[in-house]
């Protein structure tokens, strides 16, 4: 395989089964290695009954000073990608070059051993991760600085709290200076102070020529440091492109499938007049179609269908909108909103509750649906959170928070 | 803040390594053999600091500490020695006084069995790392033998003090050590190594070798003359070819003479077929075995 001047891993074809029962897994490996000793080939780009692929045709390249995000559900084949690339298993199928020192943020500090102190660990882990002994004496101060741990340097590591273990571990693997840094959600860790510390050293690596690839669930993290980014599903790349564009299609079919999940949920209602109920509710885009996924600062409508046997003095309507998390974004009653609105109802009809711009984060989100009767406490029926829909970043925006309103920056005088 | 690393730029560093499906299948015997041990050879810092954290760091904790290594070989010199003193066990004619003999048959026995289990927990040793870091395995192999040829050199200066307190004179031949204990270590490390590999794809084999290796103990002259036993019993014990290592180990220190040399030659190159075999083995298997580790 041939390697450009600048592209340190190129991954072609890549393929790695495992097997989904022990006894056989247990069964086939002694087969397999029985074979690689007697020297016989075998068709190992095959499954065998209860095999399957964890990673199947995975194919991309990284080049130096570049961050590539790899990003996927659990079970898409993130780590046994890395593992692969690691050189820790042997792949299947297809090829993978490497050029330069590869370094691993896995596990950090794995390798420690409690009953020794924190200097004599940094000896061990260093050579662990491929440093010279000269290389480790030259660079243990900066070590010691950025992993914190002052005066517990001379005291065993089992005395550390996990903190300072972690922490450690990562000033160790950062300085082995490798020019290809595999990172598996190590970033996770720590206080703010030292997660900002290592954001900082991680820029200057990549300044430095050093290569970057992230594996996270975190599409915020992801977004600040990758260039492009690989989707991996069900051990295939469901997209390599862009950071933003994959991970808003990644944010986008995760919303989908969680709105799709809980359309099958049963539906929470109670209902205490049997003459009176909320048939339907619908959730209408801009045009008036019905709709689940809304872009943020969309026009978003909710049509609640009602049916009343008997006349309804003084109908409220009441709609709130609530984050996974369970935390109440919006909650208006008919009442207070519309007075007007209040007149008695009979038969069959609906309401519309509208939202000029809904500026909210992209996530998934429940809908509350209430009728009462006269005041607030007399209620006729109440349908908790049995209605969902997502709000997905169509715009390439960059906010955060939960509410996201049309914003600006302008330069102030002093 | 500190000061930048620079990243290395050396050849060395910017070496092409290709991962493909039987790469190591592929490669012949003699290459993989060349790669082996140029591994070992670079890995020599890692060795050592292995070494430091598995044998130093252990006895940091506990109060008797190293005095632990002298002990083994001492309390299981005497337990032999009290079965002889009740008329349990019938030596025969050793040449030496009876705990000399069995001082050393049972150091000699303790070097084998010793790189035996060193060499079956090659990777089960690493649990901890083995899945996150890449680095040569065959470090860990030659740090496990490193522990057992320490515990030896230790257990041997309690044979010289035993030889001493009974006026055995050991021969010059005594300094040949290394060369007639290689073969010991070439047939435990190869057994060893074989059942790291084949005893996490079936357990079955690490328990049926640990039951083997305890009854060998019972046909090898380690407590006993070969002389002393029957012809059909003796039939057996000279068809083992841990008799010859462990006898001529025994009677160049002893008495610095080679009983059988053919024997030993044959037994020796046997031990290092099995070595090679087994070494061959843990090449073109090791990341197979540990995908099932865990």
């Amino acid at each position: 395989m041939d390697l450009s001047n600048d592209t340190v891993i190129k991954v072609e074809g890549l393929h790695k089964k495992f097997c989904r029962h022990l006894r056989r897994s247990m069964f086939y490996g002694t087969l397999d290695v029985s074979r690689d000793m007697l020297g016989l080939s075998y068709r190992a780009d095959r499954l065998r009954p209860s095999e399957f692929w964890a990673l199947e045709n995975v194919g991309f390249e990284l080049k130096r000073s570049e961050a590539l995000g790899v990003i996927g559900s659990n079970g898409s084949g993130k780590t046994t990608l890395l593992r692969i690339l690691n050189g820790i298993f042997p792949p299947d199928g297809g090829q993978v070059a490497i050029r330069g020192r590869m370094g691993a943020l896995i596990a950090v500090g794995a390798g420690f051993h409690p009953n020794m102190t924190g200097r004599e660990n940094i000896r061990l882990n260093g050579t662990i991760l491929g440093m010279t002994r000269r290389e480790i004496a030259e660079r243990f101060d900066a070590i010691v600085d950025f992993a914190d741990i002052g005066e517990f340097l001379e005291a065993p590591v089992a005395t550390y709290s996990s903190g300072m273990t972690v922490r450690l571990g990562f000033a160790i693997a950062v300085h082995a200076a490798p020019e290809i840094l595999l990172a598996d959600e190590v970033l996770a860790v720590g206080d703010l102070r030292f997660a900002l510390k290592c954001y900082r050293k991680i820029a200057e690596y990549r300044r430095n020529g050093g290569a970057l690839l992230l594996v996270s669930h975190s599409m915020q993290l992801v977004r600040n440091v990758c260039h492009r980014t690989l989707w991996l599903e069900h051990g295939r790349v469901k997209q390599l492109g862009e950071t933003q564009d994959v991970c808003d299609a990644y944010e986008r079919d995760v919303l989908q499938r969680s709105v799709a999940i809980s359309s099958r949920e049963e539906i929470v209602r109670v209902n205490l007049d049997p003459q009176v109920s909320i048939a339907q509710v619908e959730f209408l885009d801009a045009q008036g179609a019905v709709c689940n996924a809304f872009p943020v600062g969309a026009a978003f409508r909710v049509r609640i269908h009602y049916a009343a046997q008997r006349r309804v003095v003084r109908p409220i309507f009441s709609i709130a909108l609530l984050t996974v998390e369970n935390i109440t974004v919006v909650a208006n009653h008919s009442n207070f909103d519309a007075p007007e609105m209040c007149g008695d109802i009979e038969g069959r009809g609906c309401v519309d509750f509208a939202i000029r711009s809904l500026a909210l984060k992209p996530g998934s989100y429940g809908c509350t649906v209430i009728l009462a009767e006269g005041s607030l406490d007399n209620n006729l029926e109440w349908h908790e959170r049995a209605y969902r829909f997502a709000v997905i970043n169509a715009a390439d925006t960059h906010m955060n928070g939960l509410y996201q309103p049309d914003v600006c920056w302008e330069k102030g005088v002093s | 803040m500190p000061e930048p690393t620079p990243l290395p730029s050396t050849p060395a560093a910017r070496e092409l390594v290709i991962y493909a499906p039987d790469s190591r299948r592929c490669m012949s015997f003699w290459r993989s053999l060349q790669v082996m041990t140029g591994n070992i050879f670079r890995s020599h810092e890692l060795i050592r600091q292995l070494f430091i954290r598995d044998y130093l760091a252990v006895h940091k904790k506990s109060f008797l500490g190293f005095a632990w290594i002298l002990l083994a070989p001492v309390v299981a010199t005497l337990s032999w020695l009290f079965m002889n003193a009740a008329g349990v066990l019938q030596p025969g004619t050793t040449g030496v006084p009876y705990p000399v003999y069995v001082l050393v048959g049972t150091t000699l026995w303790g070097l084998f069995t010793g790189f035996y289990q060193s060499a079956t927990q090659t990777l089960t040793a690493a649990q901890g790392y083995i899945l996150q870091v890449h680095y040569p395995h065959e470090a860990l192999l030659v740090k496990q033998a490193l522990e057992q040829i320490v515990n030896f050199s230790v257990a041997l200066l309690v044979n010289l003090l035993a030889f001493l307190w009974f006026g055995v004179r050991p021969h010059w031949m005594i300094v040949l050590l290394p060369v007639t204990t290689l073969p010991l270590f070439f047939l435990g490390a190869g057994l060893g190594l074989i059942i790291s590999v084949l005893g996490v794809v079936a357990t079955e084999f690490r328990r049926v070798c640990e039951v083997a290796i305890g009854l060998v103990l019972f046909i090898t002259p380690v407590l006993y003359n070969p002389a002393a036993i029957g012809p059909r019993f003796q039939a057996v014990v000279r068809w083992n070819p841990l008799t010859h290592l462990l006898e001529t180990a025994r009677s160049t220190m002893l008495t610095g003479t080679v009983p059988d040399p053919l024997a030993f030659a044959l037994s020796a190159l046997f031990a290092l077929l099995v070595f090679l075999l087994a070494w061959r083995l843990f090449f073109v298997s090791e990341h197979r075995v540990i995908e099932k580790l865990f």
